[in-house]
């Protein structure tokens, strides 16, 4: 019994081992590319040696890298800010972030209220044609995006919205997959509360706005987050609603950069993890969420 | 008094649901019944604006006969060299087909138009619906709006033998049954190592996650840098001997260097879905499979995967419908032709060549092998359950 508990023990110890070393390993892998990144973005395009400016030669190996010296050595050149500065000067690229703010502002509002307000109808409320209605809602999911963007395209085309915000956010507003979500919500909140205010005599509308919604915070929490991320580095709509670079997101932004003849290293990794930064933000202060809907995304049903 | 009270709930019902079913009427469920109808017909981008030609109609009429009103020019003559359907066609630059000409040459109002030639009311610019609008007898309306012709199954056989149609389902197909099987696997194996009750869990979760929530237009940015011939991948793989190699330029590895940027994104975010059911599984079944003598690779089959089966089925699922739908990444990296995928050959297809009926077509085949994914994956959740 002893010597059998002594082998799980070793089993384990060497199991972790393991365990660890592939963890680290991966996680080189993982962070490594955006290391990579911003190791470029603070390298200046030029500098001054000997009284001489001499360009940067990123793709130089080894790489003369040294982050414990003052001014840090990055490609043997002094690291700088000024590739996040001058990404401003280059292209319109507050205008860009002002846009992308925007449209997926617009957007995460448009589906806090809507699908929040379409999950308690289709969870709660009985109505004439809702089983009918919520079977097509979900049939539509299978639809790839592919079939209907080429009408939805044309739409816009013809009401004069390409370039505009409107064009941009409008047929975003709502979605099948969101408003699911919220239903399933709705449906496992305990009724106690809202039979409560039901005998108080409140009326549905009352019941949603002054009782279910504000129980289901963490819920719109998740959905706020998930569809301002995925609005953020959306890129297929923007890409066709968008040809004039004032109208631009900060996706199509990227491809700004590079030239058929040069690519702007420097510039387009500064605006890559300038772009990237927000969310990153984003998913440290509430990585609850994002990291429970994983798990609930992990199917139960 | 309980009628009364049913009628309230289902009025507000409707009010609440009202605005996601006009948006998902509107953007979704319409589209897919007007993408089902372009995929029967020949509907070109460029002909969308067709009818809302602009032209001067006086100056369209002088070039036509070379003469100016100035020069008092009789109106038999003028209509007897008048021929609507010619006038349309090269004058105004609007072409008509068969029986658009036919119906032109029976219901135009030539008399009027050369009338009001000669006493110079065309001198303003029209929009060529209302110009026909104006001067057909009948039938204007044909011209009111841009309607593409049926053609029926057309575009579904110009599928079946178009070489490039073939090549970009079977790049999607191929980089679908790459990326799906090998970031599952990856998902599960480091899944397994988190669940070791190990330290930093949370940052070794954190940091898998990061390249998920990264946009794939920024990724194909960072990874285009490290595919580039002198670039960090080929530096480090030298010291392997191998290389250099041209990543994204070479036909051959451009594809598959996509697939490994893609199972690097989405493996950590997998590994945390593949976390959560691990933490479902009880620690009494591993130590009893442990005191039997069971080894890591033995648990790992025999109980792990099993026990995850539900979790593998969601990520595999969710990992074909995505795969075989990858955009972003293709459009900012792949320069070859031979490369795309399905859905960059239907966005070429809809929105460089304006071929938006041939491109629905390709759309709706995509959406019938998406559909056949689906329920294949409805059969094995539903034998699970019973």
């Amino acid at each position: 019994m002893k010597e059998g508990e002594d082998g799980v023990n070793r089993g384990h110890k060497a199991g972790k081992t393991v365990a660890y070393a592939l963890l680290i390993a991966y996680a080189v892998v993982s962070f490594g590319p955006f290391v990579w990144a911003l190791l470029v973005s603070i390298t200046p395009m030029t500098y001054e040696k000997d009284g001489q400016r001499v360009g940067v030669d990123i793709m130089q190996w080894p790489p003369k890298i040294n982050l414990f010296s003052w001014p840090p050595k990055v490609f043997d050149a002094p690291a700088t800010l000024s590739n996040y500065r001058k990404v401003f000067e280059v292209v319109p690229y507050a205008r860009w972030i002002l846009n992308t703010v925007i449209y997926a502002g617009l957007t995460t509002i448009g589906h806090l209220l809507f699908d929040s307000m379409g999950g308690y109808a289709f969870a709660r409320l009985r109505f004439p044609g809702k089983n009918i209605i919520f079977t097509l809602f979900l049939a539509t999911m299978m639809v790839p995006a592919y079939v209907t963007i080429i009408p939805v395209y044309n739409l816009m085309v013809r009401y004069n919205l390409v370039n505009t915000y409107a064009g941009l956010f409008l047929p975003k507003l709502t979605g099948v997959v969101t408003l699911f979500m919220m239903r399933q919500f709705f449906l496992n909140l305990p009724t106690e509360v809202e039979e409560a205010a039901i005998i108080d005599g409140a009326g549905a509308l009352r019941r949603f706005f002054q009782v279910a919604l504000p129980m289901a915070k963490p819920a719109l929490a998740t959905l706020a987050i998930y569809t301002f991320l995925g609005t953020w580095n959306d890129f297929l709509w923007p890409l066709l609603m968008t040809s004039d670079k004032s109208m631009f997101t900060l996706t199509m932004g990227l491809n700004f950069f590079r030239t058929s003849y040069y690519t702007f290293w420097q510039l387009m990794m500064a605006a890559t993890l300038f772009m990237t930064l927000p969310m990153v933000i984003v998913f440290l202060s509430f990585q609850r969420y994002f990291v429970e809907s994983g798990a609930t995304t992990g199917l139960k049903g | 008094m309980f009628k009364k009270r049913k009628l309230r709930e289902a009025i507000a019902g409707y009010f609440l649901a009202s605005p996601i079913i006009v948006a998902i009427l509107v953007f979704t469920i319409i589209p897919i019944f007007q993408a089902a109808y372009y995929s029967f017909t020949d509907y070109d981008a460029l002909f969308q604006q067709k009818y809302r030609v602009r032209f001067n109609a006086q100056e369209a009429l002088e070039n036509y006969f070379f003469v100016s009103p100035d020069e008092n020019p009789s109106e038999e003559e003028l209509l007897s060299l008048f021929d609507p359907v010619d006038f349309i066609e090269l004058a105004v630059g609007v072409d008509l087909n068969a029986e658009q000409k036919k119906l032109v040459k029976r219901e135009f109002n030539a008399e009027k138009l050369i009338e009001d030639f000669l006493s110079r009311r065309l001198d303003k610019t029209f929009v060529f619906s209302d110009f026909m609008k104006d001067y057909m007898k009948k039938g204007a309306s044909v011209f009111a709006k841009y309607v593409p012709d049926f053609v029926g199954l057309a575009n579904f056989f110009e599928a079946f033998k178009d070489r490039m149609f073939w090549i970009s389902l079977k790049n999607a197909a191929v980089f679908s049954l790459v990326v799906t099987p090998i970031q599952t696997l990856l998902a599960i194996v480091l899944a397994v190592a988190a669940n070791q009750r190990i330290r930093g869990v949370k940052f070794f979760k954190v940091s898998f996650f990061l390249p998920s929530i990264t946009s794939a237009a920024a990724i194909s940015m960072i990874f285009m840098l490290i595919y580039s011939k002198p670039g960090l991948l080929n530096r480090l793989l030298d010291y392997l001997g191998v290389g250099p190699i041209d990543w994204l330029g070479n036909v051959k590895t451009a594809l598959p260097s996509i697939m490994a940027m893609n199972i690097w994104t989405t493996a950590g975010y997998f590994m945390v879905t593949f976390l959560a059911g691990l933490q479902d599984i009880p620690t009494s079944i591993i130590e009893a499979s442990m005191i039997d003598g069971a080894n890591a690779w033995v648990r790992f089959w025999k109980i792990t995967i099993p026990m995850l089966r539900n979790q593998i089925i969601f990520v595999v699922t969710m990992g074909i419908i995505g795969t075989l739908q990858v955009f972003d990444q293709i459009y900012f990296l792949i320069r070859n032709q031979e490369n795309i995928t399905i859905s960059m050959y239907i966005y070429q297809n809809a929105f460089s060549y304006g071929k938006m009926g041939y491109a629905s077509a390709i759309a709706m085949l995509l959406f019938l092998i998406i559909f056949s994914v689906t329920l294949v994956q409805r059969r094995v959740m539903r034998e699970e359950r019973f």
